[in-house]
C-alpha cells in the first residue's frame, strides 16, 4: 500500500564512557533488541572511533531487523553538550578539545543523531522507563566510576543551566577545609560520597586503630566494605555511616533549594543498601528544611546499572527529528 | 526499606458504549492482566462504579497486590478532564454531569485520571504507538462517529472548551446529508459507518449492475470491505467515495494545523488500502501547495483494543500519585 506511509519504530542507544561503550536497539517501549560493547580506549583518534562504532551498529541493525527499521540514534557521553552535539574538553577522555560527535556520526551513518551528557541521559532513561516515571520535578543523583553527579529535572523538561553545568552537586563543599579534592578545592561532597571517599573513610577508621578484617584487604570497595558489613565488622559499619550521613547532608541541601518529588540514587555506591541508606535518611532528616521534611522522597533506582543509559540514549534518540539519507 | 518502595504498576480502564475495559499495566506499557464486562449491565451509575471498583479490585488482587498499584486512568466518551466529569453523554446510560473521577477514587483509595476517548487514543498512539516521538500529530478516529484529537507542540489541544477536534462535525458539502447532529453536510455522514452504508444504498439504487452487495444479510462498512476483497466493482466505488470525502476533510484539517503526521484508527480503518488509498489522492489534491508531500498519513500499528486501555494507563501517570493506605 503505497499511500499509507510507515513509521520507524526502533532507535539505537549508544552510552560512551571512559572504559567502554554500549549500544543498543531499542524498540518504543524500551525492550533492548539487541546489544553490544567495545572498549572506547581501543581508538585514541576519534575518527578510528567513529568509524568502529558505525561499522558496528550498522552490524548490530543489519543482523537484527534491518537498517531501514531504525529512525535516530541517541549518545550518552561524559562532557557531552546537547545544545552543540558535541563532545567539549572532555577530562578523562582520550578525544581533546571540542569534537562534533553528533555531526560525526549523522555523516557516517545517514540518519539523525542527538547527543548529551551522561546525567542529563541518566535522569532521561528513569523518566522513560524508570524510576522517575510521571514525576515532572525531580533529582537523579549517580555515585558511580569515582564521580558523585546529579541531573535536574524541573516541571518535565531537564534543567541544564546557562552553560550547561547544573547539578555539580558533588562539588559542593559540606565541610569547610576538609578533605582536599581533584577539583583543587576542599571538602567537595564528592570526596566524602565517592569510592575514592570511601577509601579513604576507611583508612582514616584503621588509622585510629580498630580492630577490623578490613586491615588485611588490597582491595577497598563498595563491594568488599559491604560484605565485611553483613559479616558485622564496625570499621565496615562505621564507614557507611559515615559516608551516609555526608550524603544525608549533601542530599538535604539540594532538596532544600529545589524541593523536588524524589531524589532517585543510582550508580556502584547503591551495593552498600541499607548500611548506607538508613544513615542517609536519617541525616536528610535531620538537614533538610523543616517544611519538606518527611514529603521527599529518596530511591533507589529500578534500572539495572547496565541498561539505564543505553535506554536513556534511545529515549533522546526519540528528542531528534527524523531524517534519513535514504529516502 | 523505603528506599526500594516504587509503585510500578497502574491500572488503566477504557469505558465505551457496550463494554468496559480494565487493566494492569506496567512502565513500559506491558499490560500484565485484562478483563472486562457490559457497560450497559449497570443502567444506574453508582451500581457501575461500585462494580468497577470491586473488579479491579480482584484483577489486582489476583495479579501482584492492591499496594503495587500507583494510580488509575479512564477513558470514557464525553469526559471532561478539566473537571473530572462524565458530561452529558448521548451515548452511554448514565445522564446528566457524573463525577466519575472521584467516585472512583472514593471506593479505590487511589488518585484517578479521567480524560474524553479522543483524547486517550492519542495519548496512547503518543507513548507507545505510531506517534511516539513526534510533537505535533492528528489522530483520527474512523467508527460510528468520526473523532479526532490533535497534538500541538507535545500537548494536545483541548481547546476552550474541551470540545476541540471535532473533525466529524466539519461541512464538506453545503446542504449534503442530514447528520445526527442537526446540521446537513457534516464529514461524518459520508464517511461513518452510517455514512458508508448510505452511500452504499445510494449506488445500489442508481443502478441495476450487480453487485455482491445486494446479497448481504447486513450491510455494514466490514461487510462492504470484504466484498472490496472479492473485487466487487461497485464496493470499490462506495470506498472510492467515502475516501475521496475524507481526503478533502483531512486536507482541510491539514492546511490549518500543518501536521507532521495522520494517524488513522478505529474499525473504518480496517477497510486498508480500499479506503486509505482515493483518500491519500483526494487528500494530495486538496491540501495547501507547501504542504503537498509533506504530511505522512499513517495507520495506527496500536490493536484496537489495546490503545485505549495503554492509552489510559499513560493518563494515569500523570495525576499526582495519592493513596489512602500510606
Amino acid at each position: 500500500m503505497e499511500s499509507v506511509d510507515q513509521i520507524k519504530t526502533r532507535v539505537v542507544g549508544v552510552d560512551i564512557r571512559e572504559v567502554k561503550t554500549t549500544f543498543a536497539l531499542v524498540d518504543i517501549r524500551g525492550e533492548i533488541i539487541a546489544t553490544d560493547y567495545f572498549n572506547t580506549t581501543d581508538y585514541p583518534d576519534v575518527s578510528d572511533y567513529v568509524t568502529a562504532l558505525s561499522e558496528k551498529i550498522i552490524m548490530l541493525v543489519e543482523e537484527n531487523g534491518g537498517y531501514d527499521k531504525v529512525r535516530s540514534v541517541g549518545i550518552s557521553a561524559p562532557s557531552g553538550n546537547y545544545m552543540t552535539g558535541s563532545i567539549e574538553n572532555a577530562a578523562n577522555m582520550p578525544w581533546k578539545g571540542v569534537v562534533p560527535l553528533a555531526a560525526m556520526l549523522r555523516d557516517r551513518l545517514g540518519l539523525a543523531v542527538a547527543l548529551a551528557n551522561d546525567a542529563h541521559v541518566t535522569a532521561l532513561g528513569e523518566k522513560a522507563y524508570g524510576s522517575a516515571h510521571g514525576l515532572k520535578d525531580f533529582v537523579v543523583v549517580s555515585i558511580s566510576h569515582g564521580g558523585l553527579g546529579s541531573c535536574i529535572f524541573m516541571d518535565d523538561k531537564p534543567h541544564l543551566g546557562v552553560d550547561g553545568f547544573a547539578g555539580e552537586v558533588g562539588h559542593c563543599c559540606v565541610e569547610v577545609n576538609g578533605r582536599q579534592c581533584g577539583c583543587g578545592r576542599r571538602g567537595c561532597l564528592e570526596t566524602y560520597c565517592s569510592d575514592k571517599g570511601l577509601v579513604k573513610t576507611v583508612e582514616e577508621l584503621l588509622a585510629e586503630g580498630e580492630p577490623s578484617a578490613l586491615r588485611d584487604l588490597k582491595n577497598i570497595s563498595v563491594q568488599t566494605v559491604t560484605y565485611y558489613c553483613d559479616q558485622g565488622d564496625r570499621v565496615a559499619i562505621e564507614t557507611f555511616r559515615r559516608l551516609g550521613f555526608m550524603l544525608g547532608v549533601g542530599l538535604a541541601n539540594y532538596a532544600s533549594i529545589l524541593n523536588p518529588e524524589a531524589i532517585i540514587l543510582t550508580g556502584d555506591m547503591m551495593q552498600a543498601g541499607k548500611w548506607l541508606l538508613k544513615p542517609m535518611r536519617k541525616s536528610f532528616e535531620e538537614h533538610v528544611f523543616h517544611n519538606i521534611q518527611g514529603a521527599t522522597r529518596l530511591l533507589v533506582s529500578i534500572l539495572k546499572e547496565g541498561e539505564r543509559d543505553v535506554l536513556g540514549a534511545s529515549a533522546l534518540a526519540w528528542d531528534v527529528k527524523e531524517y534519513s539519507l535514504f529516502k | 526499606m523505603e528506599e526500594y518502595n516504587l509503585k510500578t504498576k497502574v491500572v488503566g480502564v477504557d469505558i465505551s458504549t457496550e463494554s468496559t475495559t480494565y487493566a494492569i499495566v506496567d512502565i513500559r506499557g506491558n499490560i500484565l492482566a485484562e478483563d472486562s464486562f457490559e457497560t450497559s449491565d449497570y443502567p444506574d451509575v453508582n451500581n457501575f462504579v461500585t462494580a468497577l471498583s470491586e473488579k479491579i479490585v480482584v484483577l489486582v488482587e489476583a495479579n501482584g497486590g492492591y499496594e503495587t498499584i500507583r494510580s488509575i486512568g479512564v477513558s470514557s466518551p464525553s469526559a471532561s478532564s478539566v473537571t473530572g466529569c462524565l458530561e452529558n453523554a448521548p451515548n452511554l446510560p448514565w445522564k446528566g454531569v457524573v463525577p466519575l473521577a472521584a467516585m472512583l477514587r472514593d471506593r479505590l483509595g487511589l488518585a484517578v485520571g479521567l480524560a474524553n476517548d479522543a483524547h486517550i487514543s492519542a495519548l496512547g498512539e503518543y507513548t507507545f504507538g505510531s506517534a511516539h516521538g513526534m510533537q505535533n500529530f492528528v489522530i483520527i478516529s474512523l467508527g460510528v462517529g468520526v473523532g479526532s484529537c490533535f497534538f500541538s507542540a507535545g500537548h494536545e489541544h483541548q481547546g476552550h472548551h474541551g470540545f476541540a477536534g471535532e473533525f466529524g462535525h466539519t461541512c464538506v458539502v453545503d446542504g449534503g446529508r442530514e447528520c445526527g447532529c442537526g446540521h446537513q453536510g457534516c464529514l461524518e455522514s459520508y464517511v461513518g459507518a452510517v455514512g458508508i452504508v448510505k452511500t452504499a444504498k445510494e449506488l445500489m439504487a442508481e443502478s441495476d449492475k450487480p453487485t455482491l452487495m445486494r446479497d448481504l444479510q447486513k450491510l455494514s462498512p466490514r461487510t462492504i470491505a470484504q466484498c472490496c476483497d472479492q473485487g466487487d466493482e461497485m464496493a470499490i466505488e462506495v470506498y472510492r467515495r467515502t475516501g475521496y470525502m475524507l481526503g478533502i476533510g483531512l486536507a482541510n484539517y491539514a492546511s490549518v494545523i500543518d501536521p507532521e503526521a495522520i494517524i488513522l484508527t478505529g474499525g473504518i480503518s480496517h477497510a486498508g488500502k480500499w479506503i486509505v488509498d482515493p483518500a491519500y489522492e483526494s487528500f494530495e489534491s486538496h491540501v495547501f501547495g507547501n504542504l503537498r508531500g509533506k504530511v505522512r498519513i499513517l495507520l495506527s500499528k496500536l490493536d484496537n483494543r489495546e490503545r485505549d486501555v495503554l492509552g489510559a494507563s499513560a493518563l494515569a501517570w500523570s495525576v499526582p500519585e495519592y493513596s489512602l493506605f500510606k
